[in-house]
């Protein structure tokens, strides 16, 4: 991706324009992410909190570069195998069995085993050879000959293991494969890793990678994005459910409602044909913002109190 | 710039802040690329390759802030035509700081001859204040001059070595020195001699001086000896018994806990998923050959996988040895990603499980509880009956028995034969005293006999020695 030009990238400037242009509004110190990640050629690891557009940030760079997003989802187990290339074995017993067949032909007039064996020597390993890989998505993000953005979600799921095997890939965008040897990316893709902080990232791999914190947005910044994406709401509704999102946000509370939950509860709002929140309103419609029962449990009695307060 | 941008990764480090050389590069090539115009962005970037967890974001922007609190100027410096004062070092950038102005200083001078401005004229004893650049600066409130000369008289006196906060008034003077005060003051007296009208207004420009340079010194002293204080008062906090730690400092200490726990953590928590690769599975291996026309590509093994140790945490919690205890609690649950099946039982005159109060509570709360519920006289024979009678019976060969206590029964039954069962079922069972080594059997002290049924026992009285237990206790459970 590096060292192809794209305007769109010139500067911190533009990429807010260009993420608002797909909808996606951002504070200034994402754009500022995404600019020296381009600049420096460094990936991105990218923390906060679930649901505040972690994975939307790099579908949204994804889609203003119009480059092909590889996406590379983590879980606990996930390995090489899975995560980097696998050995069409299919394939390879399917050549061993024409082999069989072929092999009479091929030591024909070969007297005594060293003399075979030296025969087949000449052939190479053809077993192990790029024919037989299966690319999975990180060596395929090495492979794009335009360059990618590889979207590497949840690091924090996979294990400790993992993430080594990670480390190569950030540095150098390079992967060793011991059957073959290095497969460097003609063009380097660019790397976000998304990270819900369940665990720790290890100070390696976050050495690697410039480390973007995105908190809860303000209420500003909220605003403008329940604009974009829910445009119709009118602009007291809006400014009345964000208010109440963010002070819901401050109550203690097993999971504070995401933008994406506020965004579905405009939307909901909005089919409901409210045109500014009501306490009953707020009351039935509450389980789009909230998913936990004692969540729920925890917030009706306060509603009245929220909502004479922020109104 | 860039000698600045080294010295304020000094300042992070001294804050506490792992950076890498990699890391420091880094905020090279991120200042380089974002230019130093626009300050909010390029705190914005640094902290993209400086701060790398949430926390660390928290004191890299308050340590930015307070660093190049001075280095740029929303507004434009105000007069600038000093030409021979001008910045010789192209790279310092127009200093200020404002709110340091008293009111009124800003009218033009031009326009009335200050009672000053007369005294100056009139008196000769004034004609070496009046030839002075520092009070022409002063009056003409150039800021930018100010701000250089204080700069200047900072390297001067070297007060990047600022270490303790007793050593503040002394820089502050020689500071002053540094800058030519010494005419102000003569002048100051001069008038007060005089009786003039023009003094008020004199003293008024040398508290000006004077209020600046305290806050440069100040600034200098938070971001250089704050960080480094905190370290040493860290190291002396490890090294302290751990009930006589005064209240004062009890956060701190949490603190502390909490850091030395995330470092053990991280050390171990790689070696979660121990497998043990046992024989070969030859069922298996076949089976899974049959798509292969029986050719057996994949080998399969019949791994044994380890099961997670268990940990049993039994604390005095009796008035003599509970701060003790607090702290041992602090410690292992702040290990919980590590030590997941961690039970914890108080104890005094009888025994009572409190794994669950750490589940209801913060770890500090649900102490105090434990304490308040269990608290006493001691006697183990009791509460190790209580102990058998709750949990001997899950007690196996994965269970690490941690008592900490300083043994004095009473003089009541130890129950010896309790011990003895529990040491014959245990992996381990560690006897934790916070009593000196040589203490232990005086008095009505059972350490030497209950010394007998445990694996190991230690002498542990404060931090240091609480973590090099931990360290090891995490080492042999795996």
């Amino acid at each position: 991706m590096h060292t192809q030009n794209y305007p769109q990238l010139e500067s911190v400037e533009r990429i807010e324009a260009g993420f608002e242009a797909f909808g996606y509004i951002c504070s200034r110190e994402i754009a500022t992410a995404v600019f020296l990640a381009f600049q420096l050629r460094k990936p991105i690891l990218v923390e906060g909190p679930p649901g505040v557009g972690k994975t939307e940030l790099a579908k949204t760079t994804a889609l203003m570069l119009e480059a092909p997003l590889i996406r590379l989802q983590c879980y606990e187990g996930l390995d090489e195998s899975k995560a980097l290339y696998e050995w069409k074995y299919g394939k390879q017993l399917l050549y061993t069995q024409v082999l069989k067949e072929k092999l009479g032909d091929l030591l024909h007039g070969a007297t005594g085993l060293a003399e075979s064996v030296e025969r087949l020597h000449q052939f190479g390993d053809i077993f192990y050879s790029e024919d037989f890989l299966e690319p999975r998505p990180l060596l395929q993000a090495m492979r794009q000959e335009k360059g990618a953005i590889l979207l590497i979600d949840e690091v924090d799921k996979s294990d400790y293991e993992f993430e080594s095997l990670l480390l190569e890939i950030l540095s150098d965008y390079q992967v060793s494969i011991p059957e073959i040897g290095t497969v460097k990316a003609q063009v380097s893709p660019m790397v976000f890793l998304t990270s819900n902080n369940t665990r720790d990232i290890s100070d390696a791999l976050k050495r690697r990678c410039l480390h973007l914190y995105i908190p809860f947005p303000s209420v500003e910044l909220e605003e403008r994005i329940v604009r974009s994406r829910v445009p119709d709401a009118g602009d007291q509704l809006r400014h009345q459910l964000v208010e109440f999102v963010h002070s819901l946000r401050e109550l203690d509370l097993k999971k504070a409602p995401a933008v994406s939950e506020t965004i579905d509860w405009a939307r909901s709002l909005l089919l409901l044909h409210a045109d500014q929140l009501e306490e009953n309103l707020v009351r039935d419609t509450l389980n789009v913002l909230l998913k936990f029962q004692e969540d729920i449990q925890t917030a009706q009695p306060e509603l009245q109190k929220l909502l004479s307060d922020r109104g | 710039m860039q000698d600045r941008l080294v010295g304020f990764i000094q300042v992070l480090r001294s804050h506490q802040l792992r950076i890498s050389p990699a890391e420091t590069l880094d905020a090279m090539g991120v200042a380089t690329t974002l230019g130093y115009a626009d300050r909010d962005m390029l705190r914005d970037g640094l902290g993209l390759v400086l701060a790398k967890t949430n926390r660390d974001k928290a004191i890299y922007r308050q340590c930015f802030d307070h660093y190049f609190s001075h280095d740029f100027d929303s507004s434009p410096p105000e007069q600038a035509e000093d030409a021979e004062e001008e910045s010789p070092n192209a790279d310092s950038l127009p200093l200020d700081s404002p709110g340091l102005q008293p009111e009124g200083n800003a009218e033009p001078q031009e326009a009335q001859p200050s009672p000053l401005d007369e005294a100056l004229a009139e008196s000769p004893a004034l004609a070496e204040l009046a030839n002075s650049a520092l009070l022409q600066a002063l009056r003409d409130n150039d800021r930018n001059t100010l701000a250089l000369a204080v700069a200047r008289a900072a390297e001067s006196v070297s007060l990047s070595n600022i270490r303790a906060f007793t050593q503040r008034g002394q820089y502050t003077r020689r500071m002053l020195d540094a800058l030519g005060e010494e005419v102000i003051r003569r002048g100051v007296i001069e008038l007060e001699q005089q009786d003039s009208p023009a003094l008020a207004e004199l003293q008024g420009y040398r508290d000006m001086l004077r209020e600046r340079v305290r806050d440069t010194v100040e600034r200098e002293y938070l971001l250089q000896a704050q960080g480094r204080n905190a370290q040493r008062m860290d190291e002396i906090l490890a090294r302290t018994r751990l009930n006589n730690i005064e209240l004062h400092y009890q956060q701190r200490v949490y603190e502390l806990v909490r850091k030395m726990a995330r470092k053990l953590a991280a050390r171990y928590a790689r070696k979660r998923r121990v497998y043990k690769r046992g024989q070969l599975d030859m069922g298996r291996t076949l089976r899974r050959g049959i798509p292969h026309d029986g050719v057996m590509f994949n080998t399969y093994w019949r791994r044994v996988n380890k099961s997670r140790p268990q940990v049993l945490a039994l604390c005095d919690v009796s008035g003599s040895v509970a701060a003790y205890a607090k702290f041992l609690l602090i410690f292992l649950y702040s290990l919980a990603d590590v030590l997941p099946r961690m039970r914890s039982f108080a104890f005094s005159s009888h025994l009572g499980e409190i794994t669950d109060l750490f589940r209801q509570h913060p770890v500090e709360k649900a102490v105090e509880i434990a304490n308040w519920r269990y608290g006493g006289s001691t006697d183990y024979g009791a509460s190790l009956e209580d102990f058998s009678r709750l949990a001997l019976d899950d007690v196996g060969s994965n269970t690490t028995v941690i008592i900490l206590g300083d043994a004095r029964n009473n003089h009541g039954d130890p129950r010896l034969d309790l011990m003895q069962q529990l040491y014959q079922r245990a992996k381990q069972v560690i006897w934790l005293n916070p009593e000196s080594r040589r203490a232990w059997g005086t008095g009505d002290s059972e350490m030497i006999r209950y010394q007998s049924t445990c694996h190991f026992s230690a002498q542990c009285n404060n931090l240091e020695q609480l973590e090099r237990f931990i360290d090891q206790l995490l080492r042999n459970t795996r």
